[in-house]
């Protein structure tokens, strides 16, 4: 203890003396350190913003979208080519559990009173909300009546709810889309952003309310298909695809007039590749840290070489090689923890600074922070060794005598 | 002379130590044997190269004779490891060098206190003992001062102070007044002889016949072989009885 005590001090005086050097030599070990926080943080957020884009996605939901009817050189400007029987025949599918037609009105502008709003109006089903995961902040969500029945009801975002209702609860309430009159019956709970998307921007009603009443026609844009399990998506995704080319009697040598996409799929792969570059990161923090363990054995080295004769005195005092040893050790240790925490802060830094700039979701974590500094300690440990053993093994004569 | 011996604190038998440089064979000591009894206060002398600097290091457990034995205090030590060595030197064995050999950085105090930190002396038994050490030699008043604010002669009565404070078996001196102008000299030879009467046992370098009248026993050293070994007309008795 008493030697351990000494040892501290001994070290920390030493570094005191050399503080401008010390601070040169940790400097590939802070940024080493402050590349794996960051390069963790950045991982750890992108992790989360998959998780969460899959959850808002819905698990094992394929979209299968219909595209424009098109009649020679005519295109429909609303109609689609998925109808109500094609979404019935997926339904029918036994990998199939659940499937949602919707039909969406870009840009639409509604009003209540004086106040106006612009919003993305999808017409939906229950199920919609169920595959999505999405749940009413207030009031409540599309009920089955609401779609047999055809009721005029609307589920509005957070965003309509400020602008339409910027004072007042909007639950009852009654807005207007064209000549329409839709009740207020819900708010949908926050969902945030996703992608370039601001999701609290679309409002809900009734499937029937925007084919039949605001649109005209039965097709759909679009069906949400939620698949039984996830090894079963693939071949789901080549049934759905038979089955709606023999439905719209196309012919072998025509293209799909739909789409069908794995949504979640496309993240995954995204960020797959997104790793890489992570990797690569990480790789580069390695290489930072191993020069900076360099930099503390040759500072080190050099610092035993200073103190030859002191290391003769001391032995000549009674300092047995463990002792110096010990004493050398912690002199590494002390740097490279002193580069440690200067990597940690500057890693912090960074990657807030990171987050903010590119607009990347980041996420520091105490456990990754407490790694990369155990990291640092291991290589202040790992490097000093060497110059330590050798301070340790000096011959005490010799280094008495060394001038 | 009383009739009961003092006990051998050193007994050398047969010491030779060989030196390598390169190639080259180099025989410093060639089969030394003599004992320091408690109490002494032995003069090694001889000219440069007679190997009396690489016996101080072997008595010093700094070096180790190439052969022979080496009894410090009834413990055969030639052939111990560093570890049980290096345990030794801090607390058996007291050393002053010519170039007093000051940890540069450190102050008196810190300078003192080394060696007890080393032998794992409690803290505060190791403030008593290193104020007691450095009054002895007349430095109470130089506690914090760091080596390049004390004079030669006072870093030298550090490097004692520093020697004494483990109470060792026996203090080596290599040359202790080598750098000091006279006036010095006398201070360092006056403390020596005092700690001499007080009871410890001095052994000490030298090629100054005048400083080596100071000690109570001369031993010669010629090519690496004892030359000469003859008690002086003082002893430490006596010299406590003359004052």
């Amino acid at each position: 203890m008493t030697v351990l005590v000494e040892s501290w001090r001994i070290a920390l005086g030493a570094l005191r003396a050399n503080w401008f050097r010390a601070v040169l030599t940790t400097l590939g070990v802070v940024i080493g350190v402050a590349s794996l926080v960051s390069v963790r943080a950045v991982s750890a957020g992108a992790q989360q913003e998959v998780a969460d884009s899959i959850r808002r996605l819905g698990a094992n939901v394929v979209v299968v979208d219909g595209e424009f009817i098109t009649a020679g050189t005519r295109q429909s400007a609303t109609d689609r080519t998925i109808t109500p029987e094609d979404v019935a025949a997926i339904g029918n599918l036994p990998t199939v559990t659940a499937v949602a037609p919707n039909q969406e009105m870009e840009s639409l502008t509604i009003s209540a009173g004086r106040f106006t709003a612009t919003t993305l109006l999808f017409g939906v089903t229950p199920t919609y909300h169920d595959i999505y995961n999405q749940t009413a902040g207030a009031g409540r969500l599309i009920t089955e009546s609401d779609v047999s029945f055809g009721r005029p009801v609307i589920v509005l975002g957070l965003v309509q709810r400020r602008k339409l209702f910027p004072c007042q609860n909007p639950i009852g309430k009654t807005v207007r889309v064209g000549t329409h009159l839709l009740e207020v019956v819900g708010i949908q709970a926050r969902k945030g952003q996703f992608g370039d998307e601001n999701l609290d921007f679309r409002s809900f009603t009734p499937l029937p309310i925007v084919t039949g009443v605001l649109l005209g026609g039965n097709n759909v844009k679009s069906v949400g298909v939620r698949v039984r399990s996830e090894a079963e998506i693939e071949p789901t995704m080549d049934e759905i695809g038979t089955l709606l080319r023999r439905q719209h009697n196309l012919p072998e040598s025509s293209a799909d007039d739909f789409t069908i996409e794995d949504q979640a799929a496309l993240v995954k792969e995204a960020q797959r590749a997104s790793k890489t570059f992570r990797v690569l990161t990480f790789a580069l923090g390695g290489i930072a840290l191993l020069v900076g363990g360099i930099g503390i054995m040759n500072m080190m080295l050099v610092s035993v070489h200073e103190r030859i004769r002191e290391i003769g005195i001391r032995k000549s005092v009674g300092a047995d090689p463990w002792t110096v040893q010990l004493q050398f050790l912690l002199e590494a240790l002390l740097l490279s923890m002193l580069g440690g925490i200067a990597g940690v802060l500057a890693g912090i830094g960074a990657t807030r600074l990171t987050g903010s700039l590119a607009g990347w979701h980041v996420l520091i974590s105490v456990p990754s922070i407490l790694v990369a500094f155990s990291v640092s300690l291991g290589v202040g440990l790992v490097f000093g060794y060497y110059p330590a053993r050798r301070a340790a093994r000096l011959d005490p004569i010799a280094a008495l005598r060394y001038e | 002379m009383s009739g009961v011996q003092p006990a051998s604190i050193i007994e050398l038998s047969d010491v030779t130590k060989v030196h390598e440089s390169g190639d080259l064979l180099v025989a410093a000591l060639g089969g030394v044997s003599f004992a320091v009894r408690e109490g002494e206060f032995v003069a090694i002398m001889g000219a440069s190269g007679s190997g009396k600097t690489t016996l101080l290091g072997i008595l010093g457990l700094l070096d180790r004779p190439t052969s022979g034995s080496y009894r410090l205090v009834d413990t055969e030590v030639a052939t111990l490891d560093e570890t049980r060595r290096a345990r030794i030197r801090g607390e058996r064995i007291g050393f002053v060098f010519q170039a007093y050999n000051l940890i540069p950085r450190a102050t008196a105090f810190k300078n003192v206190e080394l060696p007890l930190v080393y032998s794992r002396v409690p803290a505060r038994e190791r403030r008593t003992r290193v104020l007691e050490a450095l009054g002895e030699v007349g430095l109470s008043d130089r506690v914090g001062h760091v080596p390049t604010q004390l004079s030669g002669g006072q870093q030298q009565r550090v490097a004692i102070a520093r020697a004494l404070v483990v109470r060792p078996s026996v203090l080596l001196a290599d040359e202790p007044t080598g750098n000091l102008d006279s006036r010095s000299a006398d201070d360092v030879l006056s403390i020596l002889e005092r700690v001499n009467a007080q009871g410890a046992t001095i052994v000490m370098v030298t090629h100054s016949n005048e400083v080596a009248a100071h000690a109570s026993r001369i031993v010669r050293l010629a090519d690496g072989l004892v030359e000469a070994d003859e008690a002086l007309e003082r002893s430490p008795l006596a010299l406590e009885v003359a004052r």
